[in-house]
């Protein structure tokens, strides 16, 4: 049980700034995601917390106390590594027991043996509590690796990418592990990825971390609908945002949009309008999510925007269609069994309700229709 | 241009005859049986192991056949030297000369055989455009992203004006983004240039969305061979079932029980059964095991379903997902239905009648109506 926070926190290696100015307040029991790419400091980040690196400005606070000072084997916490870790020369068992068994946190075997039995049925793997590491999958040393980090009881959990060597199909089921297992854990999580899945579907609170700074931070809500910049957006859902270019049209009765040299306008919800005028400018980027694009192969209204398939791409429950607009590339979906030739005549048509608005300059969002529904708990 | 036969191919390795006797399982291929039309798209599936690669090394030359016939058109390509095959080959791991310039690379087959520079600008200009790469063509190899390493790879495949293009993981080196873009202008190419295609994957998603038909392995036997489509929605047995889709179709375990004159596939250790649609009464017995096969998508939120608790609820922003356990068994539905329920919720769910798989128990294999 602890509140993590982190306080104008820096760190460089060499000339590269790891992390740049990063305060950030974990609430106790919460389980908070730091999302980005590779490289964007999220590890850094989780590394600064357990004490094995350190900062070079800034305060690290459990419960309000300055740990910045304190040796990583006192803060307290329990990691669980992308590489599992595991001792290859001892059983499942020992694995999982062992960090009750370090000087620290020793405890006598009994205690032990009911941690290491509870924590095993939880993770699914009580059969295996005798094989060594090297014959075991990919998935059961991941259980093993989860395991010995929950067998104890820390002020934290610090998970870095714990799924990311699993294939697809495991990953959908370890996801979902963790996350019904997730109102037994009762503790502090902080946990790393890059998969966008599993941040929507565990986190309580996201940090969409990049270049060591923090890119936003609030619920998965607020990341998927009120994406604070195009960065942030095209991190979201699959396949990737359309983001193109939008002119703001004031002329005679076009009170709208214009995309792709349409000659007609899109009629824009008027929340959006007053948004958009408020700003004085007439570029934009609007981004628009492939669910949010519908097709058709006639001509439904004149707002539709004309172009031809450029690829069908089947992934199962449905296809990825792309479609050729003078050379800009709309992604869509549609069902998996479309039968269209590639470059076909087809016409696409938009949802102006679920546009999202960003400054074509710095690339920040402007509006997006209803946007105070998304943003209940603020930055 | 070219059809591609595979007839009744088998490949042992020598080293596994002599350690098993050379029994039926010992087969790196098994009995392979497959064609592909002029023009078309293929992909080869399967697991590791399971004799994609094989295949792919005995059409290009790179593998002895045991037995069985390849053909490419309609000569017997057997013993044919592989590079009067007409086949051009990219692999996963790119293959480039590194102190060669990017044309150098591609021009370098035309050069072995003695083509005018003149004749090989030419070709290395038709295809570099089509691949993205004409930018890149004095940079070196070290100065390429592995994208881009995997376009000039490929470029230099398509240089020679093969017949058949053999791709052997071409994307599994890349990042996700990479991968999904290369993906679409693999598929773009091959409308362009119309080349008869084989890719070797083991990844499912990569060989539905570029293939227009799937051959899939396991263990060295074909198992089906199909459009995406046909293996995605028919799959003839539980491993093609288990393989396809992401994620996966839920595959449970029931028993047939019959009440009120309904039959019902009951799951075990648990109350909750689902009706069986009326096509499998006649071939449905009460009290046999089946496995129960339905798509995350398939499986439906219904007023008249059955109760089932939710264990996980998963708001992926385009679609939510529910995670359901009855008894021992799991299943997963996906809806884009905007409600957001919570762990612990009571939902009915039914099935999808046409979409309902079912497979024996022992075999694996479909059961038809």
């Amino acid at each position: 049980m602890a509140n993590i926070e982190l306080k104008n926190v820096t760190k460089s290696f060499g000339k590269k700034k790891a992390l740049n100015d990063i305060s950030l307040q974990v609430h106790d029991k919460e389980f908070f995601v730091l999302f980005g790419p590779a490289g964007a400091g999220k590890t850094t980040i989780l590394k600064t917390i357990a004490g094995i690196e350190l900062p070079e400005k800034g305060l690290v606070k459990f419960d309000g106390e300055i740990v910045n000072l304190v040796e990583p084997a006192q803060r307290n916490v329990s990691m669980v590594f992308e590489n599992y870790a595991l001792y290859p020369h001892i059983s499942a068992y020992d694995n999982i027991a062992s960090p009750m068994r370090s000087p620290l946190y020793k405890k006598d075997e009994d205690y032990i043996k009911e941690r290491v039995m509870k924590v095993a049925a939880l993770m699914k793997i009580d059969h295996l509590m005798d094989r060594l590491p090297a014959r075991m999958s990919n998935g059961q040393r991941q259980r093993v690796a989860l395991g010995r980090c929950l067998v104890r009881e820390p002020k934290v959990f610090l998970m870095d990418e714990p799924l990311a060597h699993l294939d697809a199909k495991l990953r959908h089921f370890m996801r979902a592990e963790l996350k019904e297992m997730q109102a037994n854990f009762n503790t502090t999580t902080i946990y790393v990825t890059h998969d966008y899945m599993e941040a929507l579907s565990l986190g309580d609170r996201i940090a969409v971390i990049n270049n060591g700074q923090i890119e936003q931070l609030g619920t998965g809500d607020e990341m998927y609908y009120t994406p604070v910049n195009e960065f942030v957006a095209r991190l979201f859902g699959e396949p990737e945002i359309n983001i193109i270019d939008a002119e703001f049209v004031l002329d005679g009765g076009n009170k709208g949009v214009r995309l792709l040299n349409q000659i007609k306008s899109f009629d824009i919800p008027e929340d959006v309008y007053d948004a958009l005028a408020a700003t004085g400018k007439t570029q934009f980027h609007i981004g628009l999510r492939a669910i949010d694009l519908n097709f058709s192969f006639e001509r439904q209204s004149e707002h539709d925007i004309h172009g031809q398939v450029y690829s069908i791409e089947p992934i199962g429950n449905k296809a990825v269609l792309n479609v050729d607009v003078n050379d800009t590339i709309l992604r869509t979906v549609s069902p998996p069994d479309l039968n269209a030739e590639m470059d076909s005549d087809i016409f696409v048509s938009v949802n102006m309700k679920n546009a999202m608005f960003f400054d074509a300059e710095n690339h920040e969002l402007v509006v997006r229709h209803n946007q105070s529904q998304y943003t209940k708990a603020v930055k | 241009m070219a059809k591609l036969i595979l007839k009744n191919v088998f490949k042992r390795y020598d080293d596994r005859k002599k350690k098993k006797g050379g029994k039926l399982a010992d087969f790196a291929v098994n009995d392979l049986t497959i064609t592909c039309s002029d023009g078309e798209f293929v992909g080869i599936l399967g697991p590791s192991g399971c004799g994609k690669t094989t295949t792919l090394r005995m059409v290009a030359g790179l593998e002895e056949i045991t037995a069985g016939e390849i053909y490419i058109d309609d000569t017997l390509i057997n013993h044919l030297h592989p590079k009067d095959r007409g086949i051009g080959l990219a692999f996963e791991d790119y293959a480039l000369y590194p102190p060669l310039t990017v044309y150098d690379n591609i021009a370098f087959n035309l050069r072995a055989k003695k083509m005018s520079e003149a004749d090989i600008k030419k070709e290395v200009m038709r295809i570099a455009p089509l691949m993205k790469v004409e930018e890149l063509l004095d940079m070196k190899p070290a100065a390429l992203s592995g994208g881009q390493k995997q376009r000039v790879n490929i470029t230099r495949a398509l240089v020679r004006r093969p017949k058949l293009l053999l791709l052997d993981e071409p994307l599994s080196h890349l990042d996700g983004k990479m991968r999904q873009i290369l993906r679409t202008e693999l598929k773009r190419l091959h409308k362009e240039v119309g080349c008869t295609t084989i890719i070797v994957t083991h990844d499912q998603l990569e060989a539905m969305s570029l293939s227009d038909k799937i051959c899939i392995m396991k263990d060295g036997l074909l198992q089906q061979f199909g459009t995406p489509y046909e293996v995605y929605d028919d799959p003839v047995n539980v491993f093609v079932a288990g393989f396809i889709g992401e994620p996966p179709m839920n595959l449970n375990k029931v028993t047939i029980t019959e009440e009120d004159n309904i039959l019902y596939f009951s799951f075990p250790e648990s109350s909750v059964k689902i009706a069986v649609p009326s096509k499998y009464t006649k071939v449905l017995k009460t009290g046999r095991h089946v496995t129960l096969g339905i798509r995350p998508n398939d499986l439906l939120i219904a007023e008249d379903g059955s109760p089932v608790k939710i264990a996980v609820f998963e708001n992926l922003g385009d679609e939510k997902r529910i995670g359901i356990r009855i008894g021992d068994e799991y299943l997963t539905l996906i809806t884009s239905d905007e409600t957001l329920y919570k762990q612990g919720d009571i939902i009915r769910i039914k099935v999808h009648e046409e979409k309902t798989h079912i497979f024996d128990i022992e075999t694996g294999d479909k059961i038809r109506a």
